[in-house]
């Protein structure tokens, strides 16, 4: 943005603006308004005052089950998702979105939204499960959330602080390697 | 833009190390997801979130603090707002109570730089809710003037280092192409603020400049008009190569003037929001704007 306001302050009109300020193809004409006025975002404010600072009121949002009603964060090129799980205390918030992979619909996959609102930080990490087919969230239980694939099996998703597992809890499923370091752990590491 | 600007103006030698010198990806900034079980909540996290940019904001650039309050809504007869991540509906008055004390947040930690906050929200479900077309053409009237009357108060109090925008996370697979684009034409009809398209090309060819088919029964060209006509930019979800490669057919295929405002990255992706940037900048080179947000960073 940076270089776009230089470039509009130092140039005044591209080319393109030119154009279209010109009576040519619709465009950058009714943006020019819209973009002098970030040309003229200041880098410091006039009034030092600062201002009233609010009383920190957040209060916690007991655990539950987002169904299909709730808007889901996360792009469909990411994750067709079925239904999602929130929980926060009032200051650190997770919110987990299950289905499959935006361009696999034979990937099982979870997208956990973390934030900490305190701190200021927010991370989103990516689970899959192989080819379960999509996932849903059937409850949660301590530490994690059980989930469905959509032939019926049970997994575990293991909510840690920070990175999260997928563990099966049903013996005999084969259908990708486990990790050789468990014997039943079919954990995927989140791609960061 | 800014290289385009300078291909127009100035020399072509000129240019060209301006091209080179784009392909280095800015430093991303925080993008939230807005959760709230009242708007008491909502006011809180938006002065929180406010404040931690400014901390963290980096370099002495204008940059982009998009809050993204949910899905637009008709809450009832007069009423629109939003339902937020957490299923909790705000009205715009709510909504806007919350983006000013995102203001006084990056106000009272501001250190550098300044900013463009932005109210966005989502096409996620809009008739499914029981939105007309008039629904969200108003959805997007109401939206750029709340945009506005941030900007009033952001004056107001003397927050010279601020402005204010709004912003969409427009998705094929989530609304009709005829519907979404009444939410487009009802900011451009308001007039006032830059509507940035924070959404995705989906199911969109990855190759050529035909206007071909997209998911949900978008067309190319419908992607492109929900993110340049009017006050529209682009600010494209890149979370994989192919993102690039769908946005790069809808710039060819709006030709033009069409340029990308920055990308949209993600941290748990194929790409990371460094490399979302350059990639989207190699396949564009000198028409995507130095700015970069980011879900999860």
């Amino acid at each position: 943005m940076l270089r776009l306001l230089s470039g509009l302050a130092v140039l005044g009109l591209g080319a393109g603006l030119a154009v279209a300020a010109a009576g040519g193809v619709p465009g950058p004409a009714e943006k020019s308004a819209a973009l002098a006025r970030l040309a003229s975002v200041a880098t410091t404010d006039s009034n030092t005052a600062p201002a009233p600072v609010p009383r920190f009121a957040a209060h916690a949002i007991p655990a539950r089950i987002l169904g299909p009603d709730a808007p889901v964060p996360v792009s469909p090129s990411l994750l067709r998702a079925g239904n999602g799980w929130l929980m926060s205390d009032g200051k650190t918030l997770v919110a987990v979105y299950a289905g499959a992979a935006g361009d696999d619909p034979a990937v099982g996959r979870v997208v956990v939204v973390r934030q900490n609102l305190v701190a200021g930080r927010q991370t989103m990490e990516q689970v899959d499960a192989g080819r379960t087919g999509a996932l849903s969230i059937v409850g949660a239980q301590t530490g994690g959330l059980r989930l469905r694939t959509a032939g019926g099996r049970l997994l575990l998703l293991e909510l840690g602080n920070s990175t999260s597992h997928i563990v099966l809890t049903e013996p005999g499923y084969g259908d990708r390697p486990l990790p050789p370091r468990t014997s039943d752990s079919a954990s995927h590491s989140p791609r960061r | 833009m800014p290289v385009r600007l300078a291909i127009c103006a100035l020399a072509a030698a000129t240019a060209l190390a301006s091209a080179a010198t784009a392909a280095a990806a800015p430093a991303a900034v925080t993008a939230w997801y807005m959760y709230g079980s009242s708007a008491s909540d909502l006011k809180s996290y938006a002065y929180a979130h406010g404040c931690a940019f400014a901390q963290a904001q980096p370099g002495s650039g204008v940059r982009l603090l998009l809050l993204d309050f949910g899905a637009a809504r008709k809450l009832d007869s007069s009423t629109w707002g939003a339902v937020d991540f957490s299923n909790t509906r705000f009205s715009n008055a709510d909504i806007l109570a919350a983006l000013e004390r995102a203001a006084d947040g990056y106000h009272n930690c501001h250190l550098r730089g300044g900013v463009d906050i932005a109210y966005g929200n989502t096409n996620n479900n809009l008739s499914k809710s029981g939105m007309s077309g008039t629904d969200a053409w108003y959805a997007g009237y109401h939206q750029a003037e709340r945009a506005e009357d941030l900007f009033r108060y952001q004056d107001a109090k003397g927050y010279t280092s601020q402005t204010s925008d709004a912003a969409s996370d427009i998705e094929p697979s989530w609304e009709s192409a005829s519907i979404t684009k009444q939410l487009v034409n009802g900011n451009q009809a308001q007039g006032w603020a830059l509507d940035y398209d924070f959404g995705s090309a989906d199911g969109c060819p990855q190759s050529g400049s035909a206007d071909g088919t997209c998911n949900n029964g978008w067309h190319v060209s419908d992607v492109g008009y929900v993110s340049f006509h009017g006050l529209a930019l682009p600010l494209p979800e890149i979370y994989y190569s192919a993102n690039a490669s769908q946005w790069t057919v809808v710039r060819k295929q709006w030709g033009g003037q069409y340029f990308f405002a920055g990308v949209t990255g993600s941290t748990g992706v194929g790409l990371s929001p460094a490399s979302s940037w350059s990639t989207l900048d190699s396949l564009n080179s000198g028409l995507v704007d130095p700015e970069l947000v980011c879900f999860g960073c």
